[in-house]
């Protein structure tokens, strides 16, 4: 569990204490400030209580009741579930299926790729829009509005514009190699679509992320840089980025749970063809649930997603928090 | 430690099954009794409906509404809109009957859906309320996917049946017949496109989805090659099923089909085809009138409409998917005697004749169709239905779903060009192997 | 590129920043202009091949269509509703949870921030069937409070995770100046923090928001009745079993984008302010 205390100090600050005056940490504690402490502290659990107990009433039985639907032998009946006992098969027949390794794959390299993408050309995006002057109020609503898009209604742009017969672009690029490309319809070019319709879809999701950590910056730190003559690039590699490092990390977290849940555009787009080139790990789990009705093992592939997403959102806080310790101490 | 782990999950199963259980365990006797009575009180009925294609008049639903109040005032039926896209309509009906919701107490549901549903309680059986003679106004094809293990899920409404519709001023220009044959309509195809006339020959659908199965299954019955034997087993294999697949890589190979068929779902060959950039489509009689609407479709007053072709020394054209939406009862409905007679009266004459006249669909009451009023409204795909040969797809086994994936998956992968026809019979027939044993995903 | 290198001369406005503002307009814009002029485009034109770049003769048909045959106006409204209660809620409630794991001693913040992270990482097609069976056994099915509740609970983590980073970052000065002048804790929160925190409340709600306005699955889900449901469920309705109509659909998107984009663009200038005033510089 050492990683878990690692997502606490994804902050800007590498451990700030902010609770209480600031001469109250000490080997040796008073009593009035232990007081001001717990009071703080009370304080605290009466700020947060109502927000977690939202989230716990909410979401605290279906995720609990998901990972037990995925450990058992459970049936449709007249008025309802019934359960019978406990067992392993949904993850044996999941874990051992072709096709699910298939979409682990699809499912893992889009995220690789999409995030990487979005993460450099929404620092970009922010990084212009930072410098920007009259103009920025326009760019910056102008950027919203793909994001502002409700997602199956993107996708369906998207599908017109690759359509094979009619679509924009479609005929754009047959213009350019001369022969009507099947966009859509071959395994490759399916993919790098999907790619692009989410980079567009949600870059703007990271340049906005950016852009407010851009502005926590003082200015004195690039003052400090100019003094030191150092030239914009350096500036950006030693100031800029170190200091957007934390609000980048909560950026490439979120991105990466919903990368995974990757489900409106393949659905939409490609409904996982050509073949199952673009399953994704929710496509799959879509089918397996609502298509073919096997409640356990839906419930086993949306759980086992779960655990690889929370693996690998542990693992980059980890390597995260690493390289943040080595930045801090060269 | 494993024993506080099990009582945990004990408890968890408990508050589950508590949660879940509005009406667990009720025997199926109890309900059958209580849905063999229309009631005389005054009760609600809901109707989980997605739009019925109309002939531009009223809303189709609303007037076989009206006609079961008149019949039953003491029923008042509320119209649910459903989505018209078959997967989303089925993921959100499915969530409320897995949920033991009481509403819809009726839905219109896809003909693949019974021996599923059936299987999974999620659909009122309905054999025994039924008069011995009830499928005889039916087609047989409708009957055998209705029923599953004896047990009837579901009541006909409508059916929908494949035809080729194909250009008659082209066929004209080069003095050439409608094809009865793959063969001769791949000659025929090459002739006008090499003539300039058309981009494309032939446009279906090859989309991974339960569109593409549909084609499939019409290939492969013009192939007299089976999916299944009649004990259930895969019986995919042979000459006939590559036979059927090779006919698909043919058409692409050619380039008679255009290789974005792979993507083709009904709208987008149907799109090409009243563009004026196909000579023949495989589509829904509905395709008649949007190839008929001179808003829509360049090609309105120059369009026919035939029996799908077959193999040469095959069988006779004509084979037809057969689909279509039928009704189904949810068996935790409170109104259960009013749901059955509502679903009863659909599948009636009155209701028939309701569709006959106003919708874009092929009732699914064999009898209306040969009715004078039938001829007035000069559809041919009205008159010609009973004619056709109805295949059913393999949908006796509650695992469909997947059978149905094994099929579109590799087909798609033959069409465009991924694989070789005798090499994508092999997985299929593997991929079908594990579904039936419900092994696939 | 440095950040105050002054800009002189004829080539004053073609530098780098300009043209990447230049770029994130046009890449933004293209497609979107693309369903805009589709969505005046007759059902011949808009599947014509090839494709028109302007409508050859604009048409109103499609937003006749959507608005008056598929009343589209019902399910924006309904949206509207959804979305800002939504946000309002979920601002409220993650703005104190994250001054609570911000800047208070609260034990095992860690484990907590990570459990909200783990929650929102369960993949919400497998939540829709218990969270069903929940609302029907509350009786929240068909209302607007079916959709706002689970809504509000699934948009709380990122919220909270944004409003409690921007938070850490606040000078403690502020803060100690208001407890010795005697302010009891909610005061503070509220007059001292929160219009320090309007760049992180602006960032959570802009988030918030655009994920309600355009989740689909929940909403097809629990709202089976025209009634409550809202603008994803609504257009895709349009769609019939066999064929997309696209200028329909395209009407439809416009008609609900136009309503943010215009919100945007009005208040473009307090959206950059309220993204720098709030912010502590040196």
């Amino acid at each position: 569990m050492n990683a878990v205390t690692s997502s606490a100090t994804v902050s800007r600050e590498p451990a700030p204490e902010p609770a209480g005056p600031r001469n109250e940490p000490g080997p040796h504690r008073g009593g009035p400030a232990r007081a001001s402490r717990r009071r703080r502290a009370r304080t605290g659990w009466l700020f947060a209580s109502p927000a977690l107990l939202t989230i716990g009433a909410v979401t605290v039985f279906p995720v609990l009741f998901s990972v037990l639907l995925s450990f058992a032998d459970v049936r449709l009946e007249y008025g309802g579930f019934s359960f019978r006992s406990l067992t392993g098969d949904h993850y044996a027949a999941v874990l051992s299926s072709p096709e699910w390794r298939q979409a682990l794959a699809f499912t893992f390299g889009f995220t690789v790729v999409t995030v990487v993408l979005e993460l450099v050309l929404g620092t970009a995006a922010a990084l212009v829009l930072d410098r920007l002057g009259a103009a920025r109020g326009w760019v910056l609503a102008v950027l919203l509005l793909p994001w502002a898009l409700i997602n199956v209604v993107a996708a369906q742009l998207w599908g017109y514009l690759f359509n094979g017969t009619y679509g924009g672009l479609t005929w754009f690029f047959e213009q350019l190699l001369g022969h009507q490309p099947d966009i859509l319809g071959q395994p490759a070019s399916a993919m790098g679509a999907m790619v692009v319709v989410d980079v567009w879809k949600t870059t703007p999701f990271v340049a906005i992320v950016v852009l407010a950590g851009l502005m926590l910056i003082p200015d004195d730190v690039y003052e400090a840089a100019e003094i030191d003559g150092a030239g914009a690039w350096t500036t950006f590699w030693k100031v800029t980025l170190p200091q957007l490092r934390p609000i980048m990390a909560i950026a490439v977290l979120f991105r990466i749970l919903q990368a995974f849940g990757i489900f409106d555009l393949p659905f939409v787009l490609t409904q996982g063809g050509p073949g199952t080139a673009t399953q994704s790990l929710a496509i799959l789990g879509y089918k397996t649930l609502f298509q073919n009705l096997e409640i356990g093992r839906g419930a086993a592939v949306a759980t086992s997603t779960a655990v690889i997403v929370i693996g690998c959102c542990l693992l980059f806080l980890r390597l995260f928090k690493a390289q943040a310790d080595e930045g801090g101490r060269g | 430690m494993a024993l506080s782990r099990r009582t945990l999950l004990a408890g968890g199963l408990a508050v589950g099954a508590g949660l879940t259980s509005g009406c667990a365990g009720k025997s199926l006797d109890t309900l059958l009794t209580q849905a063999a009575h229309v009631p005389r009180t005054p009760a609600t009925l809901t109707w989980w409906v997605s739009e019925i294609p109309s002939r531009g008049g009223p809303v189709v639903a609303d007037l076989i509404i009206r006609a079961f109040q008149r019949r039953h005032p003491q029923i008042r039926v509320r119209k649910s809109n459903a989505l018209s896209t078959t997967d989303a309509n089925r993921a959100a009906v499915t969530t409320q009957l897995a949920g033991a919701s009481p509403t819809p107490d009726v839905y219109l549901g896809d003909t693949i859906w019974p021996a599923q549903f059936g299987a999974n309680s999620l659909a009122l059986p309905l054999q025994k309320l039924l008069p011995k003679d009830f499928w005889e106004g039916y087609p047989p094809a409708l009957r055998r996917v209705s029923e599953y293990r004896g047990a009837v899920y579901a009541l006909p409404f409508f059916t929908d049946s494949a035809f080729l519709f194909y250009r008659k001023d082209l066929l004209a220009k080069h003095g050439l017949p409608v094809p009865r044959t793959w063969e001769e309509l791949l000659r025929t195809s090459r002739r006008i496109q090499r003539a300039g006339d058309a981009a494309y020959g032939f446009l279906w659908q090859g989309n991974v989805s339960e569109s593409l199965t549909c084609n499939v299954t019409e290939f492969l019955a013009d192939a007299d090659a089976p999916v299944l034997d009649h004990s259930g087993g895969v019986a995919l294999n042979g000459p006939g099923a590559e036979r059927a697949f090779a006919l698909m890589r043919e058409f692409t190979e050619t380039g008679v089909t255009p290789a974005t068929v792979t993507t083709y779902v009904e709208a987008d060959s149907q799109d090409a085809f009243t563009g004026g950039r196909g000579v023949f489509l495989r589509n829904w009689s509905y395709a008649w009138a949007n190839a008929a609407d001179r808003s829509v479709s360049k090609i309105a007053g120059r369009v026919g409409v035939a029996p799908r072709p077959g193999f040469a020394g095959g069988g006779p054209p004509g084979v037809s998917c057969a689909g279509g939406w039928s009704n189904f009862v949810n068996p935790n409905s409170h109104n259960l005697g009013a749901a059955v007679a509502f679903a009863r009266f659909c599948a009636g004459e009155e209701a028939q004749m309701i569709l006959l006249k106003n919708a874009g669909v092929i009732p699914a009451l064999q009898e209306v169709l040969t009715r004078p009023e039938a001829r007035k409204i000069g559809d041919p795909t009205l008159t010609m239905a009973h004619t056709l040969r109805l295949v059913a797809r393999p949908v006796q086994t509650p695992y469909y779903s997947q059978v149905s994936k094994a099929l579109y998956t590799q087909a798609n992968a033959v069409t465009g060009g991924r694989t070789s026809p005798d090499g994508a019979v092999r997985a299929a027939r593997a991929d079908i192997r594990t579904a039936l044993e419900g092994r696939a995903l | 590129m440095s950040r105050r290198a002054p800009a002189s001369g004829i080539r004053r406005y073609l530098n780098v920043v300009n043209l990447g503002g230049l770029a994130i307009v046009v890449l933004s814009t293209l497609p979107l202009y693309w369903m805009l002029a589709s969505s005046f485009k007759g059902p011949g034109e808009i599947s014509a091949a090839p494709p028109t770049l302007a409508p050859t003769s604009p048409t109103l048909g499609n937003y006749a269509e959507a608005f008056v045959r598929n009343g589209i106006g019902r399910y924006l409204l309904n949206s509207v509703l959804v979305a800002s209660v939504s946000t309002a809620v979920v601002l409220g409630l993650s703005f104190f949870a994250g001054y609570a794991l911000a800047r208070t001693p609260l034990r095992g913040r860690g484990p907590l921030m990570t459990v909200l992270l783990m929650l929102s990482v369960f993949p919400p097609i497998a939540l829709v069937v218990p969270l069903f069976l929940l609302e029907r056994q509350v009786g929240l099915l068909n209302s607007y409070a079916g959709l706002i509740v689970p809504y509000v609970a699934l948009n709380l983590p990122f919220a909270i995770w944004i409003m409690r980073n921007y938070l850490v970052g606040i000078p403690h000065e502020l803060e100690e100046a208001a407890t010795v002048d005697g302010a009891g804790p909610l005061r503070i929160v509220l007059t001292v923090i929160a219009p320090l925190a309007r760049p992180g409340l602006f960032t959570a709600g802009i988030f918030t928001f655009t994920a309600t306005w355009a989740e689909f699955l929940l909403a097809l889900t629990f709202n089976s009745e025209d009634g409550h449901r809202t603008v994803p469920v609504g257009i895709a309705l349009f769609t019939s079993q066999y064929t997309v109509p696209y200028g329909t659909l395209f009407a439809g998107a416009v008609a609900a984008t136009l309503p943010i984009g215009v919100l945007v663009l009005i208040f473009r200038r307090s959206i950059v302010s309220g993204m720098t005033s709030g912010a502590v510089k040196g």
